[in-house]
């Protein structure tokens, strides 16, 4: 006989709530988080973004670049160019050693905001994926639990194995975007969780 | 034309200076409210007001620019 009513299946959520620092990007129950559409009986159980070794690449061209104003004053004069001979060029050069520092600065904050903002929730209920691709995109996805149909992870190279992270896909059903988390750390944990909770939680209807 | 002669090349750029930095400034404020508009989508407690600091920060350190090429140049 069908069943005229079946309860939603409660998704028991742990107490250990986890204090998350500023870089956490991976983060089991975090304490204190939380996004603009979720639900007063949503808990966050799941938290995650790249890991912090994927920004290396910023900041190591960010060193580079502080230093490379420094550098060209220093060698300059060898080849006859002096950009402090007469006080206009001083005033002018002034201004540009400013801007590009602060093009300098810019460039590491938005690099910094870019991973900061770039997160993947799993709730009770849903999994948020929240992209921060440009400083004027970006993109909130959303789907339910129940929508999910399958989760798998990738992890290859060389650096990833070492610092163990990779890219995680959730697939859901039918015409709807499939989710993916990329680079995130401890990607079989966070394979294992989703999938536990996959079917879970209360349908879209 | 003989206006435009007469001005010291040092003058446009002088104004093309300005110019780039008048819309670094406009981008400044974007980046400002783009982290007021994610800190209302996503409020993580560990390093939120600290980012809301940076960008305020950022956006004065650009406007002085701006001030300072006025006045300096």
């Amino acid at each position: 006989m069908a069943d005229i009513f079946v309860a939603p299946k409660h998704i028991t959520v742990p107490n250990d709530s986890e204090d998350m620092h500023a870089f956490s990007s991976f983060c089991q129950n975090p304490k204190g988080v939380r996004f603009q559409t979720q639900k007063s009986h949503e808990t966050i159980i799941l938290f995650l973004r790249s890991h912090f070794i994927t920004n290396v690449s910023w900041i190591a061209l960010s060193f580079i670049l502080i230093a490379l104003p420094i550098i060209i004053l220093i060698f300059l004069p060898n080849f006859g160019i002096d950009f402090l001979s007469s006080e206009t060029l001083i005033r002018f050069t002034t201004i540009y050693v400013l801007f590009y520092y602060l093009m300098v600065f810019s460039y590491v904050f938005i690099s910094f905001l870019h991973w900061f903002y770039n997160v993947f929730i799993v709730t009770s209920e849903r999994v948020v994926d929240i992209d921060y691709s440009d400083i004027v995109v970006h993109n909130i996805a959303i789907t339910n639990l129940v929508q999910i149909e399958d989760v798998h992870y990738t992890q290859s190279g060389f650096i990833p194995t070492l610092f163990n992270y990779g890219d995680l896909f959730a697939q859901t059903a039918g015409e709807m975007e499939n989710f993916e988390a990329l680079s995130i750390p401890k990607p079989r944990e966070a394979t294992h969780i989703i999938g536990d909770l996959i079917g879970k939680g209360p349908s879209a209807g | 034309m003989d206006f435009i002669n007469s001005l010291n090349p040092i003058f446009w750029i002088k104004i093309i200076t300005l110019v780039v930095i008048a819309f670094y400034v406009i981008f400044t404020f974007v980046v400002f409210t783009q982290t007021k508009v994610m800190a209302e989508i996503l409020h993580l407690p560990s390093a939120q007001t600290v980012i809301k600091i940076i960008s305020i920060i950022h956006l004065i350190f650009a406007i002085s620019l701006f001030i300072g090429a006025l006045v300096i140049l």
